[in-house]
């Protein structure tokens, strides 16, 4: 954090020229890292051939070392370290002037191509980034739906069918992880708390720009001859070495997974400590809260996807054997290794669009969250028990089973916090002031869907029923009214939301109603046809559909081009608006939150004077009309305190 | 729930409604319940139609499941979703609202009594799932049981008689007896795949270097059904279902002879 703002002693930062800007950016960061990968590749695969006693170079060894050379001199090449750098070698602490260059101040459009550390343009760069991985993944679903409006392999080989499931499941998990938590809890969540910028704004360039070293790996799975195993990844199945695309694979997910991590250790610190005055627990907005809780599970979670990666790379790479039977390994490790991350995770992606949805909601009613401590009290019981209830994804594994009762009991009671959701944002429409804008239009879609999400789960947690659906397309239909039910469709509520104040521009609001019915009658009509396909035994990832299921898949075909027409519309709704749309205005919307008494376009550092914060956000038809948000100077004693704050006023 | 749960707020006399103004709650809740017993009335009448032929009492059991699990769903979803609807129909402006909506804040009573309710769902459905999942594994073998060993391959299904010494691999149909306890084997050679006939109301993963026993079922409906892969096993994952005819004893029993079996 810089210690002054004082316009006229910040020295002038350098113009830029064209070399500048590319030295460092991204250009020379991707430069770098491809020479070096090139370098290692052609060293390891030297170094393999002549150890290997039949001359064969190890495929698995070469490509993990082109990975890693790639992730590291794409750092060194972006300038990642040349602040570090600097800062230990110099004589001197940097200037206020290079810390700015740092933040990104007057480098235009050119710091959203550098290792910059202002929070809303990492925050823009997540935006941006989880909108083409959504693209991909979108396609991905939409070329699944393409071979399965017929029985047979017809469009796509299996071995391509299974590649493009695998890619599809993982580009949209790790898209729904980023979706909220990337774009508004860095952009937003920061502004919302009070804070300048996040606790650690270089960690927080590093996990954005370790998620952009995944992408180029994670796509290099196309080249490598794709992948069998699915998102899951299953071993023993990844670990027949059929393809070095499986490599790919464990790659993409050590990298994005230690992203995250970062990403979730920052934006902890940074509602742990960067709050402002008076912004106790209790007055945290609920998108906060979800945020929170989201990374604090996220933390918990993602370091045991880690451990199952790693232990399949080994397996891979140097013949160690935990995964098979044969050599004294076990399968069912690596399920509970994945799905105690895999289950939490859906909650580290739900729970941040729940609370988009909350925080929307008492906007467009005008009215205070119907139970604020309700919903916190909610939000953390979901976050604890979703720790403890993976073992519902091993029901019907094989192993033994004294541990169902308790699972089923874990996952049962899951149902109780997320019922005081749905009472909290209920109670919330309740005699409100309806607005009904498009961000509220895409809350009631999450409420909708996650109400079928919700109860189908139920299906799936009690054993009699699991045991005729799971492993098939009822679980499939499940886990999309969750995760894009419920996730995407609070992403979309966030978006319209806080598009105005993070791009300036308004997004039309006629787009943006034909966007959300397209989107929720392609939705619900393509994944209920899925319901009943799954109900009827239809198995998971096939690229053969059996003739009895042919009828509700093709139905489902059909509604998934509803979806694609939503998708393209957002698309031409986001163009036209970033070209031709309104000016927003700073408080757009009329909410009580601080990132709206901010000007827009945000200014570097958010905010001239420190705000103190005296209420909830939520104080709609309080008795007392009384502010939120008084100005530092307002507020008795604040002029003796000032200093305490990181910036003081003359 | 009363109306009086949702509209108090201590101190704010000014939310309470105007006498002419209708009585909304009342009205939404006698919406959601005549919608609710209209939908499971609905559900009951089709539900034979969309739930998929049951040919053991088991899978007869885990429709019933089902169907009771469905019934409880519909007041649930359609408590969300009667309320929103009303709320979004009669509560809407049309224009950005000047004013703000009454500040409303649930009475203990009223977060107690939901979450009393949720509780007494969850417990209901515990204790039917823990009662279920023990009448299955209670039922014993008996001499006259059938044992079959499934060995799943990429990517075809072995099934072993070892009773009549008899196998049966491949593209080929197996056959089972109708009203005879079957005991299922289950183990993989290479890979996790995942074993299961819908109709029969079996499933469980097929695990390399395991065995694991299914529950004995019974095939009570002589017809032609199908077991599935239903476990991601690579390339051709999708292609490995067959069908399983369940046929009568007679039948069963040549059928068993022309695979090389003895009786």
């Amino acid at each position: 954090m810089s210690s002054t703002t004082d316009s006229t002693t910040v020295a002038p930062v350098r113009r830029p020229n064209l070399i500048n800007n590319l030295f460092p950016s991204v250009v020379s960061g991707i430069v770098f890292g491809v020479v070096a990968a090139a370098v290692a590749g052609v060293l390891v695969n030297r170094l393999t051939t002549a150890l290997s006693p039949d001359g064969v170079p190890n495929d698995d060894a070469v490509i993990s070392a082109v990975y890693t050379a790639w992730v590291l001199f794409f750092f060194i090449g972006i300038g990642a370290f040349n602040g570090v750098i600097k800062w230990a070698f110099s004589r001197r602490e940097p200037t206020y002037a290079e810390e700015l260059q740092l933040a990104g101040k007057d480098q235009g459009l050119w710091r959203y191509f550098r290792y910059t550390t202002d929070h809303k343009v990492v925050g823009m760069q997540y935006l941006a980034t989880v909108f083409v991985l959504f693209f991909l993944g979108s396609m991905g679903a939409f070329s699944i739906r393409l071979e399965q409006s017929t029985p047979g392999a017809i469009y796509f080989n299996p071995s391509t069918y299974n590649t493009i499931v695998g890619m599809h499941g993982i580009l949209m998990i790790a898209s729904t992880i980023i979706m909220v938590s990337g774009p508004f809890g860095n952009f937003i969540l920061p502004i919302m708390i009070g804070a300048r910028d996040m606790a650690f704004p270089r960690l927080n360039a590093l996990s954005y720009w370790l998620l952009f070293t995944a992408i180029p790996i994670f796509l290099s799975v196309l080249l490598l001859g794709g992948f069998q195993t699915g998102w899951t990844g299953y071993a023993p199945l990844a670990d027949q070495g059929l393809t070095p695309g499986m490599d790919a694979y464990c790659f993409t997910i050590l990298v994005f997974a230690i992203s995250t991590t970062i990403a979730a250790v920052n934006i902890l610190t940074t509602v742990i400590v960067m709050r402002t005055r008076g912004m106790t627990w209790g007055r945290l907005p609920i998108f906060v809260w979800g945020v929170l809780l989201s990374v604090i599970l996220s933390l918990t979670a993602f370091p045991s996807f880690i451990v199952s990666q790693t232990m399949v790379l080994m397996d891979r790479i140097f013949q160690t054997s935990f995964f098979l039977a044969a050599s004294g390994g076990n399968n069912w490790l690596y399920e509970h290794l994945f799905w105690f991350m895999g289950h939490p995770e859906v909650y580290v992606i739900a729970l941040p669009a729940m609370a988009v949805a909350a925080e929307v909601a008492a906007v467009f009613t005008r009215k205070p969250l119907f139970g604020y401590r309700l919903l916190v009290g909610g939000l953390v019981g979901i976050s604890v028990l979703s720790v403890i209830v993976w073992g519902h994804h091993l029901y019907t594994s094989g192993s033994e089973n004294a541990l169902t009762g308790p699972f089923m009991l874990d996952t049962e009671l899951i149902s109780i916090p997320t019922g005081i959701f749905f009472l909290v944002l209920v109670g919330t429409f309740w005699r409100g002031q309806v607005w009904v804008t498009v961000p509220l239009l895409f809350v009631c879609g999450v409420l909708v869907n996650f109400v079928v999400g919700g109860v189908s789960g139920i299906f799936l947690a009690d054993l009699p029923t699991d045991e005729i659906l799971h492993g098939g397309m009822f679980v499939v239909a499940h886990f999309h009214f969750t995760l894009v039910g419920a996730g995407v469709f609070g992403f979309f509520a966030g978006i319209y939301y806080w598009f105005p104040k993070m791009v300036g521009k308004r997004l039309d609001p006629a787009l943006g109603r034909l966007h959300f019915w397209l989107f929720e009658i392609g939705f619900v009509g393509t994944f209920s046809a899925l319901f009943y396909a799954g109900l009827q035994g239809e198995p998971r990832w096939s690229a053969n559909i059996a003739p009895p299921f042919a009828t509700a898949n093709t139905i489902a075909s059909l509604f998934a081009i509803v979806i694609a027409a939503s998708v393209f519309t957002f698309i031409y709704n986001v163009i036209y608006s970033l070209a031709r749309g309104e000016v927003a205005t700073a408080d757009e919307w009329g909410a009580k939150t601080l990132e709206w008494t901010v000007p827009t376009p945000v200014p570097l550092e958010n905010f001239e004077q420190l705000p103190v914060v005296t209420s909830l956000p939520y104080n709609y038809g309080s008795p007392l009309p009384e502010s939120p948000v008084a100005p530092a100077a307002d507020i008795a004693g604040a002029a003796i305190e000032a200093p305490i704050q990181p910036q003081g006023e003359a | 729930m009363s109306e009086a749960n949702i509209e108090g707020n201590a101190g704010s006399a000014s939310a309470a409604p105007a006498p002419a103004e209708p009585r909304h709650l009342r009205r939404v809740l006698i919406i959601w319940a005549v919608l609710s017993v209209v939908v499971i009335a609905i559900w009951l009448a089709v539900a034979q139609f969309i739930l998929p032929q049951a040919a053991s009492s088991l899978d007869v059991a885990d429709n019933f499941t089902f169907l009771i699990l469905t019934v409880l769903a519909v007041p649930v979803s359609l408590f969300v979703f009667v309320f929103l609807g009303y709320s979004l129909i009669v509560f809407r402006v049309k224009e950005r609202p000047t004013e703000d909506g009454p500040p409303l804040q649930p009475r203990p009573s009223l977060q107690i009594g939901w979450l009393g309710i949720t509780s007494l769902l969850c417990l209901f459905l515990l204790i039917w799932g823990l009662f279920a999942f023990y009448q299955e594994t209670s039922a014993a073998a008996t001499t006259n049981t059938l044992v079959v060993q499934v060995t799943a391959q990429q990517w075809q299904w072995t099934f072993d008689y070892p009773q009549y010494g008899a196998t049966s691999q491949g593209a080929q149909v197996i056959e089972m007896p109708v009203n005879r306890p079957v005991e299922f084997y289950v183990t993989s050679k290479d890979v996790l795949h995942g074993f299961s006939i819908r109709a029969l109301g079996v499933r469980v993963d097929a695990n390399p270097g395991e065995t694991t026993t299914t529950t004995i079922i019974t095939p009570t409906q002589i017809g032609s059904y199908t077991v599935q892969c239903v476990e991601l096993c690579g390339l051709y994952h999708s292609y490995m279902w067959e069908a399983v005819n369940v046929v009568s004893a007679d039948t069963f029993n040549s059928w068993i002879t022309s695979q090389g079996g003895h009786l």
